[in-house]
């Protein structure tokens, strides 16, 4: 499903060059449940980024559903995005401003779709999040498990095939995050969908198909 | 996309008030002043009728210290001698009140079975020509006229189109100033009366031989660059004739100069008060949306993220400020036309309608000028950065 080969990332300065991901290959298998750990600053975000295409590689070659994702350019690369990623963050990016059910529709607004249909889908979404009846709140009216439950909704609305989360349940207490990983593993064993979760937490880690850790841009076993 | 925009500026409207209200005020100042504007710029380029270049005017004193055979000789000496001069084309008699005066005779009755408004002047026989007024049916007068049945009169064409429409009326027969008058001319245009800002008022032209006491004013039509010292012969001959010197010579384009100013000085003045206004509102339109780009940073790399395009995140911004802005403007636009609807100022209503056109491009051109650069900026923030700065 997501073939990494020779991927480097180097983050530049006027002074300093920080090797950020050193030749790094890793291959993801459709349905696949894969954790990454690894302290702070050894590449597990910018893996993840790299993976989403919200960042290039220094070097290397990216391969999502057979697809040789380097030559795209900009738009083909936003589409793809669109409708075959699902991006959750530890601090949620959800829009204040904008209802539950409008945040989970953000991603479909990128499409060619009707309103009703938007609005159907995102329900869907929100019914498979237990969060239904909060349709109509607003972020800042809802826990921290909620909002990353509104994240959840909003990464699967689209149906993507692969949902890449970093940090899921990083701001969330034990409870909660143990809500959130359950969902999530529910998402991975009903719908098949290929998630790649980077994680600090090894309990949650543990409870994927695979977990492979990360230090200084390398992976270590 | 417009839908979810407009839940978001819906959202987001206490903090979008300010700006909505700025749009309200900058657009009911700039139509008011556009309106004050073309109303006076179509008043200004209305033809007057008649030249005002190397045209002077003599204000005679012939009441003063003189008979009245004194002065009808007076007058006709003048005619003769400043005729024969050689700078001079043509000169004329008419009445005192000249081209770039607020004061005139009015007449205002319903003797013809409907109400009829004229402003009254009398000329001679050679007014047409040293004014260089344009006949466009019929005559000026000639010295026959004197003795005709009914004293004969020339309109303004403004005149006939107020009162009379399609009605042909050469050479028939109205009442004005208690007395029965033959239309014998129409002139295209006189605009005498205020100056070059004010309206053509609807006139009747009657005939008053040279050497008639009521007119006391002297046209003369001077040849272009005429001597530099015709003005000082011009002057001794009308001292010695009338043997006073109470008399002024009025430059009759000097006056039209001085008359405008009035008008073009707050056109100017409100001109300009008008471009800082629009200067501050685009550098305000300037200042939010960077403020909003700065503070939705997270929220331009999420949308990204999740799929969005360069060309979708400028799209959005534009049309965020442009649909406040919009509808600040139809706010203002229901003010506005509050003026042509009730008729409060003596505008022609076209004049407020432009002015309503004119404040709305005005405005949405600012605001799209305004726009572009900050949302081509947002476009270009790099999603993965956006994020990792929440």
């Amino acid at each position: 499903m997501i073939e990494l080969e020779n991927i480097s990332k180097v983050y530049r300065t006027k002074t300093i060059e920080t090797l950020a991901l050193d030749n790094m290959n890793l291959s993801v298998s459709q349905g696949e449940f894969l954790s990454i750990m690894g302290p702070s600053g050894c590449g597990k975000s910018t893996l993840l980024n790299i993976m989403g295409l919200i960042d290039e590689p220094t070097q290397g070659r990216i391969e999502i559903a057979g697809q040789n994702i380097l030559n795209y350019n900009g738009k083909k690369i936003a589409k793809f995005r669109n409708e075959k990623l699902g991006f959750i963050f530890q601090s949620f990016h959800l829009i204040n401003d904008l209802s539950v059910i409008d945040n989970v529709e953000l991603p479909l607004l990128y499409r060619r779709m009707g309103s009703k249909e938007r609005r159907r889908l995102a329900e869907e979404a929100l019914v498979q999040v237990g969060l239904k009846n909060r349709m109509k709140h607003f972020p800042g009216q809802l826990s921290g498990g909620q909002k990353q439950r509104v994240a959840i909704a909003r990464a699967i609305v689209g149906q993507p095939e692969i949902i890449l989360a970093d940090e899921p349940t990083g701001n969330l207490d034990s409870v909660m995050g143990n809500e959130i990983m359950e969902i999530l593993l529910r998402l991975n064993k009903e719908s098949k969908t290929t998630i790649v979760m980077v994680t600090h937490d090894e309990n949650m880690a543990r409870k994927t198909n695979r977990l492979i850790r990360l230090f200084d841009g390398n992976q270590v076993h | 996309m417009v839908k979810h925009i407009l839940t978001l500026i819906w959202n987001k409207k206490k903090s979008n008030f300010l700006l909505f209200l700025e749009i309200v005020l900058a657009f009911l100042i700039l139509f008011a002043v556009i309106a004050f504007v073309t109303h006076n710029v179509r008043r200004y380029v209305e033809p007057l009728g008649f030249e005002s270049e190397n045209l002077w005017v003599a204000h005679l004193d012939l009441e003063t210290d003189m008979d009245s055979l004194t002065a009808v000789n007076n007058k006709e000496r003048l005619l003769q001698e400043l005729s024969q001069m050689p700078d001079i084309k043509s000169v004329a008699y008419g009445c005192n009140k000249t081209p770039f005066r607020n004061s005139a005779n009015i007449t205002g009755h319903d003797d013809n079975g409907f109400y009829l408004l004229s402003w009254l002047y009398r000329a001679d026989e050679k007014f047409d020509k040293t004014l260089g007024l344009k006949l466009i049916k019929g005559r000026w007068f000639d010295k026959s006229d004197s003795n005709a049945k009914y004293p004969p009169v020339v309109v303004s064409q403004k005149l006939l189109d107020e009162h009379f429409g399609e009605r042909e009326v050469l050479d028939s027969i109205f009442t004005i100033e208690d007395d029965q008058n033959r239309i014998i001319g129409i002139v295209e245009h006189y605009k005498a009366f205020g100056g070059e800002f004010t309206d053509e008022k609807p006139l009747t032209f009657f005939y008053r031989p040279s050497n008639s006491i009521e007119t006391p004013s002297l046209y003369i039509r001077t040849k272009e660059g005429a001597n530099i010292g015709l003005e000082e012969k011009v002057n001794n001959h009308i001292a010695t004739i009338t043997k006073s010197n109470n008399f002024i010579i009025e430059h009759i384009e000097q006056s039209r100069v001085l008359k405008s100013q009035e008008t073009w000085v707050p056109i100017i003045a409100l001109l300009s008060i008008c471009g800082f206004l629009i200067i501050n509102v685009a550098l305000g339109l300037f200042g939010v949306l960077w403020y909003n780009i700065n503070k939705r940073r997270a929220e331009i790399g999420l949308r990204r993220t999740l799929g969005a395009t360069k060309g979708n995140i400028s799209f959005q911004f534009i049309v965020e400020i442009l649909l406040v802005v919009f509808s600040g403007i139809l706010v203002g636009i229901f003010f506005a036309i509050q003026l042509p609807l009730m008729d409060i100022f003596d505008i022609e209503n076209s004049n407020y309608y432009y002015a309503i056109l004119i404040a709305m491009v005005v405005i949405l051109l600012i605001v799209l000028i305004c726009a572009y650069y900050p949302s081509r900026q947002a476009a270009l923030i790099h999603p993965a950065v956006a994020l990792h700065e929440e």
